[in-house]
């Protein structure tokens, strides 16, 4: 087998000798490099860079962000505790415990309703087997930073007060 | 017997056998239905079971047909199927659907029967359901939703027939009729919660479960209830290391389809606070390594006295005996946890494993005997649960000494006594065999892990034994040992290792 390349130790053949003395081409590779910044000195406004977090970019109305509890009319949660959701959750992130409601209409709901939202994978699996629309991923909120693990882990008062205007 | 034709397949059954039974040993599987109970009366009102029989006009019930010589029965014909499915239509007309709220989800007749031979689209409207009461506690262990109910009339008699204590009816008629409890009574019967278990749909729930699991999240491991001497086949459903429910498991011989309430209770003791969790030397929590060494020292001469208890599994009788060699050895308390027993099922005496003492040979004495066992042993005394010194007597005489070593499971009287407190494992945390008051050999199975740096107790006692070459080197050795020296006392069918389903009686089956 031949190999199609060159002699070992000769240099490009393909490059002029101008070429393969490179300066020129330095001097060719500063110029775009100034052209961009002059023009992005002059133009601010095409460049494809944001200014997160003072500008913000708008996702989709499909965009599943932090969970929320839909609340009834008087504010409690809607949620039943029937644990379709930490049934059907893929990461098996929902964690609930369910109590007897004072109200034989209401009869059960949520003492608890943990979520990690560090396991969850935002797949929104949880809102659709919800027979009672009561959790959903519409905040819009990706913003999910806290400065300890624990912090992740939100709770049934947390998810009540979510919001879809992104506020909590 | 009688010869017949189901489905296209020839069956010969015994004569007086009733269709439903045929039928479901034809098919493999049971025809759908609400009212039919193996254990109860035929009531033949859900109607489901319809089977079409050539030569009769009209669809027939199956379970309230017996069978006869020659006869055709279809059961998966379009007429049949139509007539299961518009049944079934009628159950579900008033019926809330409030699965998501429901116990029974995961386990429901509606449900299984909804996806099986329903799956039609519904033709009632919400507001048009007759609305009943809901949640509403009819006793000590039952709550009632009397929407949820299809009138199968199950738990009606099984409070007339089984308990003969008739608390419960079906008042008014037509949509209105409901299930209600007579006036002026409550559900208290102490079997109360095997309405709860035989409810078809979720009508009958169990305070005690209610709410504390869906149940499909369970897992369950046979076992057998060991709360008293009649060993009541169980069904343990636990998650993660968690007991949740006993329910009765079937056996005929022993307990038929039933439990007792208090034994479905049994599982909290699993879980009490007051377990022992890791070894206690002189009421100090110690590591097993120390625990070992405490232990050297305190039995450097031997055991004394051994002393067992009608609590522990028959394995471990027989090796407390082998561990006892010379020493005195006693069964423990004698007349220890009795309580009131009655003629359905429940046992005055509430050990599961009294009538296995006496197979592996350890005898029982009362209090004095007991504490004079206790003062006369020069030298150290091994306690395997139970709790002798909630005895006065006994626990007088332990008062003091240092060289008593106790393996157990809860930190009661006994524990306190001990120098040593040594943490066994629960009957839920083990395998084992209890011998009922039929004498009859039932296994129970581990369903759950032992908390703490509880151990099992046969691998504890085994550690004891004077000469390490004789300790067991599992079970199924352990097994072995029992079922050879027990040889004369046990049928020679007997596998100790692998006990039938339901168990078997210690002279064989007759």
């Amino acid at each position: 087998m031949s190999f199609e390349g060159l002699p070992k130790g000769s240099t490009d053949k393909r490059r002029s000798l101008l070429e393969s003395m490179y300066l020129l081409e330095v001097v060719r590779g500063l110029g775009v490099t100034a052209r961009h910044l002059l023009r992005n000195i002059f133009h601010t406004g095409d460049m494809p860079t944001m200014q997160y977090p003072e500008e913000k970019r708008v996702y989709g109305d499909r965009f599943r962000g932090r969970h929320r509890l839909m609340q009834r009319e008087d504010g409690t949660p809607r949620c039943v505790a029937c644990q379709m959701c930490s049934t059907y959750c893929p990461a098996d992130c929902i964690y609930i415990t369910a109590a007897e409601h004072p109200d034989p209409a209401i009869e059960k709901y949520p003492a608890t309703f943990d979520i990690d939202l560090l396991r969850c994978v935002y797949c929104g699996l949880c809102e659709e087997a919800c027979p009672c629309d009561a959790i959903r991923l519409d905040t819009g909120i990706y913003e999910i930073a806290a400065d300890h693990r624990d912090k992740f882990i939100v709770d049934k008062e947390f998810l009540l007060r979510n919001t879809t205007d992104g506020t909590r | 017997m009688a010869r017949l034709t189901i489905d296209g397949s020839a069956i010969e059954v015994a004569d007086g056998t009733s269709l439903f039974d045929a039928c479901r040993l034809a098919r493999g599987e049971s025809l759908p239905h609400f009212c039919y109970h193996p254990d109860l009366s035929i009531a033949g009102v859900c109607r489901l079971c319809q089977v079409e029989v050539e030569g009769m006009p009209k669809l027939t019930i199956a379970c309230n047909t017996t069978v006869r010589e020659g006869m055709v029965v279809h059961t998966r014909s379009e007429r049949v199927r139509k007539a299961s499915q518009q049944i079934l239509e009628m159950h579900l007309i008033n019926h809330p659907v409030d699965c998501p709220i429901c116990d029974q989800a995961g386990e429901c007749g509606l449900q299984n029967q909804y996806m099986a031979y329903g799956l039609y689209d519904s033709q009632v409207a919400e507001s048009d359901k007759v609305n009943k009461a809901k949640a509403l506690v009819i006793g000590p262990h039952v709550v009632l939703d009397k929407e949820r109910c299809v009138l199968c009339s199950r738990c009606v008699r099984f409070c007339n027939e089984v308990t003969k204590t008739g608390e419960l009816g079906i008042f008014n008629r037509g949509d209105r009729a409901e299930i209600g409890v007579a006036p002026g009574r409550e559900l208290d019967n102490a079997y109360s919660v095997n309405t709860v278990d035989i409810c078809p749909v979720g009508a009958l729930t169990s305070r005690d479960f209610r709410f504390q699991k869906r149940v499909w999240m369970l897992k369950s491991t046979d076992s057998i209830c060991p709360g008293c001497a009649t060993g009541c086949n169980v069904r343990v459903d636990h998650e993660a290391g968690r007991i949740y429910r006993l329910k009765p498991r079937r056996n005929p011989a022993v307990n038929g389809s039933w439990m007792c309430d208090e034994g479905r209770l049994t599982y909290k003791d699993v879980h009490a606070e007051d377990r022992l969790l890791e070894p206690l030397w002189n009421g100090r929590v110690v590591s097993w390594a120390d625990a070992r060494g405490h232990l050297a020292h305190v039995v450097a001469g031997g055991f004394a006295l051994v002393i067992g208890s009608a609590h522990q599994s028959l394995e471990e009788m027989w090796l407390l005996r082998q561990l006892a060699g010379t020493a005195a050895l006693s069964g423990g308390l004698a007349g220890s946890d009795l309580a009131v027993g009655d003629d359905i099922l429940r046992s005055a005496d509430r050990t599961p494993n009294r009538r296995g003492l006496a197979l592996a040979g350890l005898a029982e004495h009362d209090a004095a005997a007991l504490a004079g066992l206790v003062r006369a042993a020069r030298g150290a005394i091994l306690v395997h649960g139970g709790d002798p010194a909630a005895a006065p007597d006994v626990a007088a005489a332990m008062a003091g000494r240092q060289d008593v070593v106790y393996v157990g499971t809860h930190r009661r009287a006994t524990a306190a006594a001990a120098a040593l407190a040594l943490p066994g494992a629960m009957w839920a945390e083990k395998a084992g065999i209890f011998v009922n008051r039929q004498d009859r050999l039932q296994a129970f199975a581990q369903a759950v892990a032992r908390p703490g740096n509880a151990r099992e107790d046969w691998r504890v006692l085994g550690e004891m034994l004077p000469d390490q070459g004789r300790a067991p080197t599992g079970l199924k050795a352990l097994r072995a040992g029992v079922a050879a020296d027990l040889a004369p006392a046990l049928a020679p069918t007997i596998d100790l290792d692998r006990l039938p389903q339901g168990g078997v009686p210690a002279g064989g089956d007759a």
